[in-house]
């Protein structure tokens, strides 16, 4: 592939190369709870190193899904290999994973000092190792001078980093995240996320979160798991995700987007050289650049995300195809962004954002005018599923 | 001025409601006991009531006060059946308290641990007894546990037991600790119930996470944080098996002795007024002295 | 039924008591006595008689009576205490001096027990004998027999012999819970006074029972009538009234448990149980009445025949049945009586040494 989709953070992508040996694998895992289905016959692997999200609303099973890792519940069906070792029956004190909790579960009757020896109390490490670790966990949490206090006596903040130490500490193969960021305010979430991928990045371990803040899931991972209904929906890198969603779901959960549904007037693979597929959305016509196996008739929908769709007021030379003409209906300024709902003739909205690249700008849209909107064809998507 | 008018008018008001607890306090805990110290300090005499001086009038206080003497304490330390009372009772009120944490705490446990929706009815289950006297519970093990009593009868039917043997319990102390801990379990169920419900069991998974095998967690977290519902109710319980009378003298044998008995004979069997009060005297002061010092402690500490 | 449940209600008793009180004109006579003492018929015949309701409450022992009497307002109207106990109440202060204009029935009573009863109130001005009987053995005569073989039962020796009383302890032995008789007895048997207030005797009374004390399985006053009577008891020291009633009952329950009764030959306690007015009653006319009904010769001959004790009415003699009359156990012969002692009340000293002692030979410390 010529073209990247987004940017490139780091080059880490042992899941596409076909000698890497997963460190975690789920194999065709289910698990009932009576009649309900939490998850459902699900595979999945995971490499060392890596910073992998199970992102989804709640109830899709992605909680029951580490849980199962850690050790707290028992698959109904298949197995979860570790390093190539099935797990199934090792009791959550005798496998190699730490978790955070999401209420962070801090012992309220020892100090922060205590909380974060525990785990190395039960592995039966010398006094002096322990009094080391601590130290050294303390430190990297920036919480030294907090090491006598309980729980009680700390800031939610603070007691996030408690928690973080605490399961640290042991040098878990695999540190498990159930929402960790979930209980702090905007700001200090952002930093925390950044700290976060910096701890995983100096220990070098494998981290697994679950989160059901897209945004979160974007900044921190590697990769992504989108949830839904006991299934994994889509993996990819947080770009692929956003860029190259796979279905309507993964595309609407992820970020802001349009999508209209349509039909194939002429599936790709009809013009060359580069694969298009045309839509009809009632209407609007769309061309896509994407090799897509959809076939003539299929319905089919088009997603485009606002920041890719162009604003103005004067019309594009091409209107016939990938351009649409309505009216300014509202507008959120954002601050870096500010988005546009323009009404369509047929009621449809259409949502676009623009950069507000200088302070001042010349002719500002505002409400009531009348709008093109127009797009490139690497734009937009044609959604399947 | 709308916030001063309504300082003056919540000052009473607050005021009185810190003032209800001490009203009661005096009015049934620290009158009552002024009599008896009074009465301690007291003869006895064939008069009705059984004791000198009677304080009548303000005007012979400095005579009453004067005839006051501590012969009844005398009298108790000197005579070992006293200081013996207190010791058994005291030794009676641990292992029975003890008891009942053993037991207690296991079926707080399963309370807290079981599903919330049986929960309310557990609880009920437990506070269930309360609606049937208690004198006619303890009767009712009287004809369990008597020689010729359901006990011997289902153990002879079961074969564990020939038909010439008896269970040889009622009248002893086996039966005392059996009807001390039957009826104060839920006392010591509640207490450690509501300490142990209230618990993350978050928490336990976490120590499970940690490395730390179930039973290990227990001691750890759950027992370390309970330790509220452990006290309370051990001290609800403890307090009153030392003075306990009814289930000692229905159930025990005559040598039980407990100091709720000896003061009881004191004043009905013997009726010395003077010498059963030094008896509730020392043992007020013999339980609730350590308490309160223990309750101190725990202030600073918390 | 008679047991101890019935002492520790008295407070549910004593509420009753107070809302009766309240429903105003009724006419009400609330009367304290032993329990398992009287024909119930008679106080229904009361009633009906006079139209005064019979508030009835029981104790089974004399220290309970004293206790409630001396702490005031009992909110009896009629109690029975025992002679030693009557004398201290009076001498306390607790009763007032019975009206004799009141009970013109005092003409009945027997001047012999009206005579031995003046011991404890002088003049008999405080009191009118109710019932009177002796302290004695009450015992299961076959498992007696298995046990002890050919001892004849007519001496305090099968009880306070400590070989008798081991053998005797495996099918229970009870003492009766009542300290100034149990003493009385035991000084007798060891041949000191029995009236004695001496310390040195007293403790050689105490000794009897230290002697006897771990094969005695309990100490009471009331349960051991059915005990005696289902088996569970096979010797018990006791008052006369209450073994026949054992007696009774067994043969009525057609359990094979043979019960009897025996005066020692070495004399045993004469006790008198009277009747009394507490000086702060509120129903003093009621109780006057009531009095004056018990001492009417057909009346008590019928509690009599019914509690198979002796009662001081002389004249009540000829409507008594002839087992009761005729039962030496009831009314002992000349030669018995002649052996019977009674005692006079404690002072506070000398009863502080006997409880100290009587608790130590209870707890067996």
């Amino acid at each position: 592939m010529a073209k990247s989709l987004g940017p490139v953070k780091r080059k880490f992508e042992p899941w596409n190369d076909p000698t890497a040996q997963p460190f975690i694998r789920f194999e065709n895992i289910t698990k009932k709870y009576g009649d309900f289905i939490a998850v459902s016959n699900l595979s999945l692997d995971i490499y060392e190193r890596e910073f992998f999200s199970l992102l989804g609303p709640s109830g899709c099973g992605k909680t029951t899904l580490m849980r199962m890792l850690a050790g707290f519940e028992e698959p109904t069906e298949g197995r979860i290999l570790l390093q190539g070792n099935d797990i199934s029956g090792v009791p959550p004190y005798r496998r190699p994973t730490n978790m955070m909790f999401q209420s962070y579960a801090l012992f309220p009757h020892m100090t922060v000092e205590k909380n974060i020896a525990f785990g190395l109390e039960q592995d039966k490490l010398s006094k002096g190792e322990i009094e080391g670790r601590v130290q050294e966990m303390l430190k990297l949490v920036k919480l030294e001078e907090f090491a006598k206090r309980k729980p009680g006596q700390l800031s939610g903040g603070q007691r996030q980093r408690v928690a973080l130490a605490r399961s640290l500490a042991k040098r878990p193969k695999v540190l498990l995240l159930d929402e960790p960021l979930g209980a702090l305010d905007r700001k200090l979430r952002e930093e925390t996320q950044f700290e976060l991928m910096d701890i995983q990045h100096t220990l070098g371990l494998t981290f697994l979160i679950v989160t059901h803040d897209q945004e979160e899931a974007m900044t921190v991972s590697d990769r992504i798991a989108v949830m839904d209904k006991g299934v994994i929906v889509q993996v990819d890198t947080p770009a692929e995700i956003y860029e190259a969603p796979n279905s309507r779901y993964v595309a609407d959960f992820i970020g802001d987007i349009n999508i209209m549904e349509g039909t194939v007037v002429a599936p790709s693979g009809d013009v060359s050289p580069q694969p298009v597929v045309t839509l009809d959305c009632d209407g609007l016509i769309v061309a896509v650049e994407q090799d897509c196996a959809a076939k003539h008739g299929d319905r089919v929908a088009f997603a485009i995300r606002p920041e890719k769709v162009r604003i103005s007021p004067d019309q594009p030379a091409d209107t016939s195809v990938n351009a649409a003409y309505g009216e300014v209906w509202d507008i959120g300024y954002l601050g870096d962004f500010s988005v546009f709902l323009v009404s369509l003739s047929d009621g449809r909205i259409v949502r676009a954002a623009q950069a507000n690249v200088s302070r001042l700008v010349d002719r500002p849209i505002t409400f009531g005018d009348m709008v093109w909107l127009s797009w490139p064809r690497d734009a937009g998507l044609v959604l399947t599923r | 001025m709308a916030e001063i008018s309504t300082t003056s008018h919540s000052g009473p008001a607050r005021w009185l409601v810190v003032a209800v607890p001490y009203l009661w306090l005096l009015l049934f805990f620290a009158a009552p006991f002024l009599i008896i110290l009074k009465i301690s300090l007291s003869d006895t005499a064939i008069a009705m009531p059984p004791y000198t001086p009677v304080f009548d009038s303000f005007g012979t206080l400095g005579n009453f006060v004067s005839q006051l003497d501590l012969e009844n304490y005398f009298f108790l330390a000197e005579d070992a059946l006293y200081i013996q009372s207190y010791l058994s009772s005291l030794r009676m009120a641990f292992i029975s308290t003890f008891l009942l944490l053993v037991i207690g705490y296991p079926m707080a446990l399963a309370m807290a641990r079981a599903p919330s929706r049986w929960r309310p009815t557990l609880v009920m289950l437990v506070i269930l007894p309360f609606w049937t006297s208690f004198l006619i519970r303890v009767y009712a093990w009287i004809g369990i546990l008597k020689p010729e009593g359901l006990l011997t009868v289902f153990l002879q039917t079961i074969g564990l037991m020939g038909p010439d043997e008896q269970v040889q319990v009622y009248r002893t102390d086996i039966a005392v600790f059996i009807g001390i801990v039957y009826s104060y379990l839920p006392f010591m169920v509640l207490p450690l119930y509501s300490a142990l419900e209230k618990m993350d069991g978050t928490l336990l998974e976490a120590a499970n996470d940690l490395g730390c095998p179930p039973l290990k967690a227990f001691w750890k977290i759950t027992f370390p944080l309970s330790m509220p519902g452990v006290i309370a109710g051990s001290l609800i319980c403890f307090i009153p098996i030392a003075g306990e009378f009814v289930i000692p003298d229905l159930l025990g044998g005559p040598d039980t002795l407990m100091i709720g008995k000896t003061l009881w004979t004191e004043f009905f069997g013997n009726r010395d007024w003077p010498l059963a009060s030094a008896v509730a005297v020392l043992l007020l002061l013999v339980l609730v002295v350590p308490i309160m010092i223990f309750q101190k402690q725990q202030q600073k500490v918390g | 039924m008679k047991n101890k449940l019935l002492h520790l209600p008295a407070f549910a008793v004593s509420a009753l008591l107070a809302a009766t009180a309240a429903t105003a004109q009724e006419r009400v006579v609330h009367v304290y006595n032993w329990s398992d003492y009287i024909d119930e018929s008679v106080l229904e015949d009361f009633t009906k008689e006079t139209g005064i309701k019979v508030v009835y409450d029981v104790f089974d022992s004399n220290e309970i009576v004293e206790t409630k009497l001396l702490a005031g307002g009992s909110g009896y109207d009629v109690v029975v205490p025992t002679g030693p106990f009557l004398a201290r109440q009076i001498q306390a202060g607790v009763f007032q001096k019975l009206d004799k204009s009141k009970l013109p029935n005092l003409s009945n009573m027997w001047p012999q027990i009206t005579e031995r009863l003046a011991k404890y109130d002088p003049g008999n001005e405080y009191a009118v004998n109710y019932m009177w009987g002796t302290t004695g053995i009450g015992y299961n005569v076959d498992k007696v027999k298995a046990a002890l073989g050919d001892v004849p039962v007519d001496s305090w020796d099968v009880l306070f012999k400590p070989e008798n009383a081991e053998k005797l302890a495996s099918c229970g032995i009870n003492i009766l819970d009542a300290s100034d008789e149990t003493f009385a007895i035991g000084m007798n048997y060891v041949g000191k006074d029995p009236d004695s207030k001496e310390t040195a005797d007293l403790e050689a009374g105490a000794e009897v029972y230290m002697n006897i004390r771990p094969h005695v399985k309990s100490f009471n006053s009331s349960a051991y009538i059915d005990e005696l009577a289902n088996g569970d008891t096979c010797i018990s020291m006791g008052w006369s009234g209450d073994v026949l009633q054992a007696k009774a009952r067994a043969e009525e329950a057609g359990n094979g448990v043979n019960v009897e009764y025996v005066i020692p030959k070495e004399g045993t306690y004469m006790w008198f149980d009277n009747l009394a007015i507490p000086a702060d009653a509120k129903n003093v006319d009621e109780a006057h009445e009531f009095i004056n009904y018990l001492m009417k010769p057909e009346v008590i001959a019928k509690a009599s025949n019914y509690v198979q004790y002796a009662n001081g009415n002389l004249a009540s003699q000829e409507f008594l049945d002839k087992e009761v009359l005729e039962n030496p156990a009831v009314y002992p012969p000349q030669e018995t009586v002649s052996k019977l002692f009674t005692i006079s009340p404690y002072g506070p000293r000398e009863q502080r040494v006997l409880n100290r002692l009587w608790t130590q030979i209870k707890t067996g410390t």
